[in-house]
């Protein structure tokens, strides 16, 4: 099989309610699909002979196209990939996401690509079992993926798939969180970055911003500078990626609490946040969480309505995705000169 | 808290009675709706009447965030946008049947259901009409310095009118206490909006105009109370307009008599059993413990004797005469 990467951009990404109580940014489509364009070039420049899309709409096909039209017109193009756009139906929902990463996963692609934001990615790596993902934030409301350029992101995706560079040294193994919900309707999830039980009696508009609504926390890494629960939770303790622990928090009333941290909750909202507990938590430690009238929320969305009733626990596993670190790849390319001329596959370099 | 607690009272900032009024008020819309969906097969029903059920949840979760001094600017597909707004079902159902006593005295019909003294500016027979009717009602509110709000209701296919984008434009100029309501329902008319529309979110388009442009799921009360409660909290603040797009669907065709052949085969069963926002808040409302299976029981049968009422009323009320004919049409300043 030629070396094939596939992608996926979720058109619908970045339109909660964060847009409008705390000036969220909105990422352009035409934007995604010109990234998909500069993810081709890096790709096609080392070598990627195939790359399988999920089907573009809302813009963002029309905006790849007009940048693939342009490039036939470049009298020195750079090598693209051959594109081909997987044969799916779409329902303009997450399913569209799921079902991608499974036809992805069984044409035996090197890695996927996904542009999109923490829940996006939680779709996908639900189902891409030990497909390699390249992580691409669109929006600066995320965690778990990067905000990147695609260019860099495609070079390093290609060094990967096309066998230029290891697994061992390309990939990191990603942590997970697992839920599970038993009760009237028993369901487990998976979480990338963190759950969190709010008092929100609905899901309604979905995003969390209201820190008095949240009540406890658990974080698989608490990065100091990212926007959200785990941005909050790494004022409290700092625990990298890869730790291998989590961290448990508790809040309660800045008021009375005996600890208050000014957190980053969201983009353009930075509340104080009161903080009752917390503790470091190992794999495969169950930790039950409070029965009460409210919500989960998964990777900062909330997805699941909770009656007192049910019974939600959580676990920190170290089998989540593997990801590709970008900087650790180009590290190594840089290192043993495998964007020196020469070094290249011939086609790559437009060789023919 | 634990399972012996007592049942909550309230459902986040919402009492007993605002779920119970929002309840009323999408069952309301519900019955009246079906209602007319088996009426208007018998020929009785003068004109078209659109079908609002499906979208109920829209139009409760929009409305339960205004006051009577706000304003509603409405579409083709306006029942339920006026019930919402406290409109009289039984003067609605006359108007409806083109009868004396009707809200607009049996001479508007479906399309054209209004009630000043409510906000109500009315249902509105062009495609994109609202827009720019809410923003002179946001403008004369911004003039006059008082803190209303005017939401205009639009659909899929009206958000690609002129009127609506001129609208987005002005409103962010003039910085309007309004709400702009995007009911994507997925279809223009018969039209799906893969064809009409370029790209799946209408909200995207706020961008362009410099305000926020936000997505809900149009099946959820609570997701529509959310959100809007933000945008008029937002408005009413000096705040200026938001776009709030609300997925949804509808029950039945564009108009009464549409064979939707366009549609696949099962869509709107499958919408009925999976999403239905009725069924979706009575759920979440009778397991929080907050309203009994009982007490939703006895509004369906207080709005169904109420829409009873309202279809014998109307089919007993006496036509306008020769003399309505031209009373309320000229007027002299």
């Amino acid at each position: 099989m030629p070396a094939t990467v596939g992608v996926i951009a979720n058109p619908a990404s970045g339109r909660d309610i964060r847009r409008l109580v705390s000036g969220a940014s909105v990422f352009d489509n035409a934007e995604k699909g010109r990234m998909i364009y500069r993810l081709l070039v890096g790709l096609g420049a080392v070598g990627v002979e195939q790359v399988l899309l999920m089907p573009a709409g809302a813009g963002l096909g029309e905006s790849l196209e007009r940048n693939l039209r342009a490039h036939h017109t470049d009298p020195h193009p750079p090598r693209l990939p051959a594109l081909t756009t997987l044969d799916m139906p779409l329902h303009d929902g997450p399913e569209d996401s799921a079902l991608a990463t499974r036809l992805l996963v069984e044409a035996g692609v090197a890695a996927i690509v996904v542009l999109g934001g923490d829940g996006t990615h939680r779709v996908v790596a639900t189902h891409c079992g030990d497909t390699p993902l390249c992580t691409l934030s669109t929006g600066t409301n995320n965690a778990f993926p990067q905000l990147r350029e695609a260019t860099i992101a495609g070079l390093a995706t290609g060094f990967l798939a096309t066998g230029q560079v290891a697994p061992e040294r390309a990939l990191r193994q990603e942590a997970r969180l697992t839920v599970q919900v038993e009760g009237a309707t028993p369901r487990e999830e998976l979480a990338l970055v963190d759950v969190a039980l709010s008092t929100d009696p609905w899901i309604g508009s979905r995003a969390l911003w209201r820190a008095e609504a949240i009540t406890e926390v658990i974080v698989a890494f608490a990065q100091p500078g990212a926007v959200g629960l785990s941005g909050t939770a790494a004022l409290v303790d700092p625990l990298p990626r890869g730790a291998g622990e989590a961290l448990y928090l508790r809040l309660a009333d800045p008021a009375t609490a005996p600890l208050v941290v000014h957190a980053p909750l969201a983009p353009g909202l930075i509340l104080p946040v009161g903080v009752a507990e917390w503790r470091r938590i190992a794999p495969g430690q169950a930790v039950p969480l409070t029965p009460a009238l409210g919500c989960l929320a998964l990777d900062g969305e909330r997805e699941i309505e909770l009656t007192p009733a049910d019974r939600a626990t959580v676990w920190l596993r170290s089998d989540g995705p593997r990801t590709i670190d970008v900087d650790a790849v180009m590290a190594h390319a840089a290192a043993h000169g495998l964007l020196r001329a020469g070094r290249l596959p011939q086609a790559a370099q437009g060789v023919e | 808290m634990t399972t012996s607690a007592a049942p909550p009272t309230v459902l986040g900032d919402l009492s007993r009675e605002d779920l119970l009024d929002a309840y009323r008020v999408m069952r309301t819309i519900r019955e009246f709706e079906e209602r007319l969906h088996v009426e208007f097969a018998t020929g009785d029903i003068p004109g078209f009447v659109h079908l609002y059920a499906g979208e109920e949840a829209i139009a409760a979760g929009i409305c339960a965030n205004l006051r009577p001094d706000d304003w509603v600017g409405s579409t083709h597909r306006g029942h339920g946008h006026a019930i919402a707004k406290g409109c009289d079902v039984k003067a609605m159902m006359k108007e409806i049947y083109g009868k004396r006593g009707g809200l607009c005295k049996g001479k508007g019909g479906s399309m054209h259901i209004a009630d000043f003294d409510l906000g109500m500016l009315g249902a509105n027979g062009i495609v994109g009409g609202a827009p720019p009717l809410i923003c002179g009602v946001g403008l004369s509110a911004k003039m006059r310095g008082t803190d209303q709000v005017g939401v205009a209701f639009v659909g899929d296919g009206g958000s690609n009118q002129g009127t609506f984008l001129e609208s987005l434009n002005l409103a962010a100029v003039w910085n309007l206490p309004v709400l702009f309501v995007v009911e994507n329902n997925g279809y223009a008319e018969s039209t799906s909006s893969r064809y009409h529309q370029k790209g799946i979110d209408v909200a995207k388009r706020a961008d362009g105009f410099g305000l926020p442009g936000v997505i809900v799921d149009g099946h959820d009360f609570f997701a529509v109370y959310e959100a809007a409660r933000e945008a008029v909290r937002r408005a009413r603040a000096g705040g200026g307009p938001t776009l709030l797009e609300c997925k949804v669907s509808r029950y039945y065709g564009h108009f009464e008599g549409d064979q939707q052949t366009y549609r696949a085969p099962n869509e709107v069963e499958h919408i009925r059993q999976t999403r239905d926002c009725l069924t979706r808040f009575a759920e979440r409302v009778t397991t929080t413990g907050v309203i009994t299976r009982d007490e939703l029981d006895a509004i369906d049968r207080d709005v169904r004797a109420l829409i009873d009422d309202a279809v014998r009323e109307a089919k007993a009320a006496p036509d306008p005469d020769l003399a309505d004919l031209v009373t309320d049409v000229y007027v002299t300043y």
